[in-house]
Protein backbone atom coordinates (compact mmCIF):
# COMPACT_ATOMS: atom_id res chain seq x y z
CA UNK A 1 0.00 0.00 0.00
CA UNK A 2 1.32 3.40 -1.03
CA UNK A 3 0.30 6.84 1.72
CA UNK A 4 0.73 9.69 0.50
CA UNK A 5 0.65 12.28 2.78
CA UNK A 6 -0.92 15.62 2.12
CA UNK A 7 -0.72 17.45 5.48
CA UNK A 8 1.22 16.69 9.09
CA UNK A 9 1.35 18.93 12.09
CA UNK A 10 3.72 18.71 14.14
CA UNK A 11 4.31 19.35 18.25
CA UNK A 12 7.16 20.04 19.92
CA UNK A 13 7.66 20.51 24.04
CA UNK A 14 10.45 22.18 25.35
CA UNK A 15 11.95 22.02 28.93
CA UNK A 16 15.24 23.31 30.92
CA UNK A 17 17.32 20.72 31.65
CA UNK A 18 18.25 21.97 34.92
CA UNK A 19 18.14 18.53 37.54
CA UNK A 20 15.40 20.42 39.80
CA UNK A 21 11.80 21.41 39.02
CA UNK A 22 11.37 24.45 40.57
CA UNK A 23 13.54 27.58 40.85
CA UNK A 24 14.87 27.88 44.97
CA UNK A 25 14.46 31.41 45.24
CA UNK A 26 10.69 32.17 43.52
CA UNK A 27 9.50 28.59 44.09
CA UNK A 28 7.67 28.69 40.71
CA UNK A 29 8.53 25.89 38.16
CA UNK A 30 11.65 26.26 35.77
CA UNK A 31 9.54 25.64 32.74
CA UNK A 32 7.21 28.20 33.85
CA UNK A 33 8.74 31.53 34.42
CA UNK A 34 9.52 33.89 37.49
CA UNK A 35 6.69 36.03 39.15
CA UNK A 36 7.34 39.10 37.55
CA UNK A 37 7.49 37.54 34.14
CA UNK A 38 4.91 36.68 31.56
CA UNK A 39 6.20 34.14 29.16
CA UNK A 40 8.51 30.96 29.98
CA UNK A 41 11.94 30.58 27.30
CA UNK A 42 13.81 32.90 26.18
CA UNK A 43 11.68 35.79 28.38
CA UNK A 44 12.58 34.84 31.76
CA UNK A 45 15.84 32.29 31.56
CA UNK A 46 17.34 30.07 33.56
CA UNK A 47 21.22 30.80 34.62
CA UNK A 48 23.43 28.55 36.09
CA UNK A 49 26.09 29.29 38.85
CA UNK A 50 30.30 27.86 39.15
CA UNK A 51 28.31 25.45 41.79
CA UNK A 52 25.64 24.38 39.54
CA UNK A 53 22.41 25.43 40.74
CA UNK A 54 19.86 26.86 38.60
CA UNK A 55 17.81 29.72 39.53
CA UNK A 56 15.74 31.89 37.08
CA UNK A 57 17.91 34.53 35.90
CA UNK A 58 15.55 37.67 37.09
CA UNK A 59 15.59 35.75 41.05
CA UNK A 60 19.43 35.43 41.18
CA UNK A 61 19.51 38.73 40.12
CA UNK A 62 17.89 40.09 42.98
CA UNK A 63 19.21 38.20 45.75
CA UNK A 64 22.96 38.79 44.25
CA UNK A 65 22.43 42.61 44.12
CA UNK A 66 20.75 42.62 47.39
CA UNK A 67 24.07 40.55 48.92
CA UNK A 68 27.62 42.53 49.83
CA UNK A 69 30.04 42.26 49.65
CA UNK A 70 30.21 38.80 48.28
CA UNK A 71 26.74 37.26 47.50
CA UNK A 72 26.82 33.43 48.05
CA UNK A 73 24.40 30.48 46.46
CA UNK A 74 20.73 30.37 48.13
CA UNK A 75 21.39 26.49 47.85
CA UNK A 76 24.88 25.63 49.08
CA UNK A 77 26.25 28.64 50.36
CA UNK A 78 29.56 29.01 47.68
CA UNK A 79 30.37 32.48 46.91
CA UNK A 80 28.18 32.57 44.25
CA UNK A 81 29.87 32.71 40.47
CA UNK A 82 27.83 32.71 37.03
CA UNK A 83 28.81 29.53 35.12
CA UNK A 84 31.01 30.80 32.46
CA UNK B 1 7.01 43.90 69.97
CA UNK B 2 7.78 44.89 66.05
CA UNK B 3 4.37 45.83 65.40
CA UNK B 4 2.60 44.44 61.95
CA UNK B 5 0.92 47.87 61.64
CA UNK B 6 4.38 49.63 60.97
CA UNK B 7 5.25 46.66 58.66
CA UNK B 8 4.68 47.84 54.74
CA UNK B 9 2.73 45.09 52.52
CA UNK B 10 4.20 42.06 50.88
CA UNK B 11 5.69 42.34 47.36
CA UNK B 12 3.14 40.25 44.96
CA UNK B 13 7.01 38.64 44.88
CA UNK B 14 6.33 37.94 48.33
CA UNK B 15 2.59 36.98 48.32
CA UNK B 16 3.15 34.63 45.68
CA UNK B 17 5.95 32.50 47.26
CA UNK B 18 4.14 32.73 50.44
CA UNK B 19 0.98 31.39 48.98
CA UNK B 20 2.91 28.72 47.96
CA UNK B 21 4.65 28.36 50.95
CA UNK B 22 1.17 28.00 52.76
CA UNK B 23 -0.46 25.42 50.23
CA UNK B 24 2.75 23.24 50.66
CA UNK B 25 2.50 23.39 54.52
CA UNK B 26 -1.08 22.46 54.45
CA UNK B 27 0.00 19.04 52.78
CA UNK B 28 2.90 18.31 54.17
CA UNK B 29 3.20 20.28 57.72
CA UNK B 30 6.82 20.05 59.49
CA UNK B 31 6.06 17.13 62.15
CA UNK B 32 4.89 18.66 65.70
CA UNK B 33 4.32 21.99 64.35
CA UNK B 34 0.38 24.11 63.87
CA UNK B 35 -0.37 26.91 61.88
CA UNK B 36 -2.93 28.91 63.50
CA UNK B 37 -5.72 29.55 60.90
CA UNK B 38 -5.82 32.77 59.65
CA UNK B 39 -6.40 35.07 56.98
CA UNK B 40 -2.85 36.78 57.23
CA UNK B 41 -0.66 35.92 54.92
CA UNK B 42 1.99 38.09 56.19
CA UNK B 43 2.03 37.34 59.88
CA UNK B 44 2.39 33.37 60.90
CA UNK B 45 1.39 31.80 64.36
CA UNK B 46 2.78 28.30 65.17
CA UNK B 47 2.16 26.06 67.64
CA UNK B 48 5.22 24.09 68.53
CA UNK B 49 5.38 20.63 70.62
CA UNK B 50 8.03 19.42 72.77
CA UNK B 51 9.11 16.54 70.91
CA UNK B 52 8.63 12.98 73.46
CA UNK B 53 11.60 11.32 75.11
CA UNK B 54 13.36 15.25 75.27
CA UNK B 55 13.98 17.95 77.73
CA UNK B 56 10.67 19.19 76.69
CA UNK B 57 8.58 16.45 76.27
CA UNK B 58 4.88 17.78 76.93
CA UNK B 59 5.36 21.50 76.90
CA UNK B 60 3.70 23.64 74.26
CA UNK B 61 5.47 26.27 72.79
CA UNK B 62 4.52 29.22 70.10
CA UNK B 63 6.06 30.96 67.29
CA UNK B 64 5.03 33.96 65.59
CA UNK B 65 7.20 34.67 61.97
CA UNK B 66 6.28 38.02 60.46
CA UNK B 67 7.12 38.28 56.59
CA UNK B 68 8.71 41.58 55.33
CA UNK B 69 7.51 43.51 51.63
CA UNK B 70 10.51 41.39 49.86
CA UNK B 71 10.72 38.19 51.33
CA UNK B 72 11.99 36.08 50.50
CA UNK B 73 15.13 38.35 49.36
CA UNK B 74 15.16 39.31 53.35
CA UNK B 75 14.75 37.02 55.97
CA UNK B 76 11.33 36.80 58.13
CA UNK B 77 10.97 38.06 61.61
CA UNK B 78 10.80 34.88 63.64
CA UNK B 79 10.14 35.11 67.84
CA UNK B 80 8.78 32.84 70.29
CA UNK B 81 5.53 34.00 72.16
CA UNK B 82 5.89 31.66 74.18
CA UNK B 83 9.60 30.51 74.60
CA UNK B 84 11.00 27.34 75.96
CA UNK B 85 13.93 27.57 78.53
CA UNK B 86 16.71 27.22 75.90
CA UNK B 87 20.41 28.93 76.01
CA UNK B 88 19.97 30.74 72.93
CA UNK B 89 16.35 31.44 73.44
CA UNK B 90 15.57 35.01 75.66
CA UNK B 91 13.05 35.49 77.29
CA UNK B 92 11.36 38.23 75.18
CA UNK B 93 10.87 35.32 72.78
CA UNK B 94 13.73 36.67 70.21
CA UNK B 95 16.33 33.66 69.21
CA UNK B 96 19.87 33.48 68.24
CA UNK B 97 19.67 31.57 64.94
CA UNK B 98 22.48 32.64 62.35
CA UNK B 99 19.78 31.55 59.53
CA UNK B 100 17.37 34.04 60.51
CA UNK B 101 19.78 36.68 60.25
CA UNK B 102 23.00 36.81 58.84
CA UNK B 103 23.04 32.99 57.47
CA UNK B 104 19.37 33.98 55.78
CA UNK B 105 19.03 32.26 52.32
CA UNK B 106 16.12 32.98 49.76
CA UNK B 107 16.46 29.47 49.72
CA UNK B 108 15.01 28.66 53.43
CA UNK B 109 11.02 28.54 53.79
CA UNK B 110 9.22 28.45 56.84
CA UNK B 111 9.05 24.83 56.72
CA UNK B 112 13.53 24.48 56.86
CA UNK B 113 13.55 27.36 59.81
CA UNK B 114 10.72 25.22 61.79
CA UNK B 115 13.20 21.87 61.27
CA UNK B 116 16.23 23.98 62.28
CA UNK B 117 14.22 25.24 65.81
CA UNK B 118 12.81 21.96 66.72
CA UNK B 119 16.54 20.23 66.25
CA UNK B 120 17.72 23.30 68.34
CA UNK B 121 15.46 22.39 70.85
CA UNK B 122 15.98 18.73 70.73
CA UNK B 123 19.81 18.73 70.56
CA UNK B 124 19.37 20.72 74.11
CA UNK B 125 20.41 19.24 77.55
CA UNK B 126 19.94 21.96 80.11
CA UNK B 127 16.97 23.83 80.12
CA UNK B 128 18.53 27.76 80.77
CA UNK B 129 18.52 30.99 79.98
CA UNK B 130 21.27 32.83 77.81
CA UNK B 131 23.92 34.21 80.23
CA UNK B 132 22.99 37.58 79.15
CA UNK B 133 19.66 37.74 79.29
CA UNK B 134 18.72 40.10 81.87
CA UNK B 135 20.50 42.57 79.90
CA UNK B 136 20.05 41.89 76.55
CA UNK B 137 15.98 41.79 77.45
CA UNK B 138 16.23 45.39 79.26
CA UNK B 139 18.05 46.74 76.27
CA UNK B 140 15.06 45.49 73.76
CA UNK B 141 12.19 46.96 75.91
CA UNK B 142 11.27 49.63 73.29
CA UNK B 143 10.29 46.98 71.28
CA UNK B 144 13.36 45.78 69.29
CA UNK B 145 12.97 43.94 66.08
CA UNK B 146 15.70 40.92 66.63
CA UNK B 147 16.84 41.31 63.00
CA UNK B 148 18.40 44.67 64.25
CA UNK B 149 20.23 42.99 66.60
CA UNK B 150 24.28 42.17 66.28
CA UNK B 151 24.60 38.85 67.04
CA UNK B 152 27.70 36.37 68.35
CA UNK B 153 26.83 33.30 66.94
CA UNK B 154 29.34 31.47 69.32
CA UNK B 155 28.23 27.96 70.31
CA UNK B 156 27.51 25.82 67.68
CA UNK B 157 26.48 22.52 70.59
CA UNK B 158 22.86 23.40 70.64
Amino acid sequence: MKVKIIKWHAVGVWTWDAGEDTCGICRMAFDGCCPDCKFAGDDCPLIWGACNHAFHLHCILKWVNSQSPQPHCPMCRREWQFRA
Amino acid sequence: MAGSSQQKALSRIAANRLQKELTEWQLHPPTGFNRKPTDDLQRWIIALDGVPDTIYAGEHFELQVEFPEHYPMEAPQVIFTKPPLHPHIYSNGHICLDILYEAWSPALTVSSICISLLSMLSSNTVKERPPDNDRYVRNCKNGRNPKDTKWWFHDDKV
